[in-house]
């Protein structure tokens, strides 16, 4: 990282330089976000982690864009500290890129994020980025990826081809870390199927068209996967996961239909080189009602159903959104994953509001319930539902950002 | 004696019936002359401010910026970029309007950096906290209304001609709309608008008309009232600049990833 921060300095001077001497960017911006969180969890972890856990995290930007809009320059790193888990503590790049917009295509060069996908609750086409998968359980954080990625776009389609350079690690929680699995991974020491290791340089695409009320998109991903399996390393003391990082070859597919108020989506993918082919996908569907009880206030109502060929089950995920449609943009999002083969059940509500034009605040409460709880004499048993690990786990959420 | 009677009577019923053809020919000629207005300006770009007042008269103020595009045979092509509050910045919808079929809408959520397809259907409830829904916002395609004319009205000293409309979007929120038209440039300056239960829910006014390259009439303030809850917001629109030369890829999900 020391490395990349050194050659990163000297990549924006030159930049710098080469831009205001032609004088052609004309719009600059500086933005960004500070956010400070606190975590209260209503037990003490199993491994005795403490109640409250804290953190701040800061994200400025940068954005410049030259006169003619054609080229443009975006610079966001993001630090986070946390109070009890130095696993959580980052230092990321997530966005560092030139765009140059060509008359038949458009490249995007440096760290950036991009999304794939339709569905709602769960993600599973979404591979360009890594999981910071500490900032939240729910997969929707990622790491900057650095890449090289054309795009063409014709009148109902955009066709992206990506080359990925290197390969960002997933963040697992540490020993004072909370919503972690009881044996730790050990981030340190990765293994990779690749000579390469995390150098190798991974290719994607993705083909997506429109007509009408009808979306799909095809896409193929070809590199180290996002996704480690875990190997167990009995020479410790201590068992630990090491994260094995296999190469892959993942085939993802998008469709969304719209029918009167409804939206129908699946997502789904193959895999392989990951042990056995198997595939995966989500699909459900969306609604809205407008002004329920003849107020101002929406409801969305999501269904999703999940199918892994890796797991025994399949749970439905279930959520709704209250959009209060007030000057402050209050929202409430309710979420359940519903395993109805063990009647687990993840139950979350997020409620935000806006304060003043600056700031934004938000509580989220998230328990989980009717899992096993972990065996004491015996923790590192192979679980037996989906939230094992999470029994003492719940928890609420406090989180205010400040916009710059 | 009785057969010159019953001739009367059909006639009556057929010059009535007449009549009645030629003002829905009247309420769609007058908006056809009001759209002329507006229409051929092949693309435009704008800095909007939007000021919610609330039942208090406190004002919250976001601002934005939207672009649009003519497009040959079909509707408009329009990009709507949120600036401030802070929180929503980036945030933007691309909207394909079509003549008659429902619109197509896309949202764009930067800090997911995700496209999201809107279901373009719900687009009655109110537009980010303003009085405004997508509906008012998105232009309005002759196409897409039937028209009645009603009469003649002065409004503000002004001689208008007063149409209703009716949406044919069996999804919109209106049932019927009254315009008012000034006659002079049949510039639209009032609509009234009918919520599902045809009840006065909402009036919006047209104010201080610029006429650009000679040619084309905006207003550079719309506001709109909402009797039930007696808030209002009010759009203003700055930097009008025209004929930008854009192109279908400045209305492209790729433009829409890329507005910061």
């Amino acid at each position: 990282m020391n490395g990349l921060f050194k050659n990163l300095n000297r990549l924006i001077f030159l930049f710098f330089m080469a831009s205001f001497s032609h004088n052609i960017f004309s719009i600059t911006e500086f933005l960004g976000e500070i956010s400070i969180e606190g975590r209260s969890f209503s037990n003490e972890g199993f491994f005795n982690q403490a109640k409250f856990h804290s953190s701040l995290s800061v994200s400025p930007e940068i954005y410049i864009e030259s006169d003619d809009l054609k080229k443009s320059f975006s610079f966001k790193p993001k630090f986070r500290k946390d109070s009890e888990d130095s696993e959580r503590n980052l230092i990321d790049i997530q966005e560092l890129h030139w765009t140059i917009i060509g008359n038949i295509f458009e490249t995007k060069i440096g760290i950036r994020k991009d999304f794939w996908g339709v569905t709602e609750t769960v993600h599973r086409v979404d591979i360009i980025n890594q999981t910071d998968f500490v900032e939240n359980i729910d997969g929707e954080d990622k790491l900057g990826q650095p890449m090289i990625n054309i795009s063409f776009e014709r009148l109902n389609g955009t066709f992206d081809i990506y080359a990925l350079l290197g390969f960002r690690e997933r963040t697992f929680g540490g020993k004072k870390g909370r919503l972690r699995a009881p044996i730790l991974v050990d981030t340190d020491n990765p293994i990779y199927e690749s000579n390469a290791k995390e150098k190798r340089i991974d290719f994607a695409f993705r083909w997506s068209q429109y007509f009408s009320d009808f979306e799909y998109a095809i896409s193929h991903f070809s590199g180290t996967s996002r996704e480690p399996l875990f190997k167990i390393d009995l020479s410790s003391p201590v068992p630990q996961f090491q994260p094995l990082y296999n190469v892959i070859d993942q085939t993802g597919i998008e469709i969304l239909y719209i029918l009167g108020s409804m939206a129908f989506k699946l997502e789904g993918f193959s895999r392989s080189g990951q042990e056995d082919r198997f595939s995966a996908s989500t699909a459900g569907f969306e609604y809205t009602q407008i002004g329920i009880f003849e107020s101002r206030i929406d409801l969305g109502w999501v269904a999703e159903f999940n199918h892994d060929d890796r797991m025994e089950n399949s749970p439905i995920s279930l959520g709704t959104r209250l959009t209060f449609n007030d000057i402050a943009d209050t929202q409430i999002l309710s979420g359940l994953l519903w395993n109805k083969d063990t009647d687990e059940k993840n139950i979350f509500i997020e409620a935000s509001s806006r304060l003043k034009s600056c700031c934004k605040i938000s509580i989220e409460g998230v328990i989980f319930t009717n899992g096993k709880k972990l065996n004491k004499f015996n923790p590192y048993k192979e679980p037996e539902g989906l939230f094992d690990y999470f029994q003492e786990e719940d928890f609420l959420k406090l989180e205010f950002i400040y916009y710059l | 004696m009785l057969l010159k009677k019953n001739i009367t009577l059909v006639l009556i019923i057929l010059l009535s019936s007449f009549n009645i053809f030629a003002e829905k020919n009247k309420g769609l000629e007058i908006a056809i002359m009001a759209d002329s207005n507006i229409s051929g300006f092949i693309d435009s770009r704008s800095q909007m401010k939007m000021l919610l007042k609330n039942k208090k008269g406190q004002i919250t103020e976001r601002s934005m910026r939207s672009k649009i595009m003519e497009v040959e045979g079909d509707g408009d092509k329009s990009l709507i970029v949120f600036e401030t509050p802070r929180d929503v910045r980036g945030i933007a919808v691309l909207g394909y309007a079509h003549k008659t079929e429902t619109d197509d809408q896309w949202l764009y959520m930067p800090a997911l950096k995700r496209v999201k397809r809107i279901v373009s259907k719900n687009r009655s409830g109110p537009f980010l906290g303003s009085e405004f829904s997508l509906e008012d916002l998105s232009f309005q395609e002759i196409e897409k209304f039937s028209y009645r004319y009603i009469g003649e009205e002065l409004l503000d000293g002004k001689d208008c001609y007063l149409i209703e409309r009716t949406p044919l979007d069996p999804y919109s929120g209106y049932t019927k709309q009254k315009v008012w038209i000034e006659k002079e440039n049949y510039l639209t300056l009032k609509i009234e608008h009918y919520d599902r239960k045809f009840s006065h829910l909402k009036t919006q006014y047209f104010r201080g008309f610029n006429k650009y390259l000679n040619k084309f009439w905006r207003p550079s303030e719309i506001e709109m009232i909402n009797h039930q809850t007696n808030k209002s917001t009010t759009l203003l629109m700055e930097d009008m600049v025209f004929q930008n030369g854009y192109t279908e890829k400045d209305f492209s999900q790729n433009s829409l990833k890329r507005s910061k």
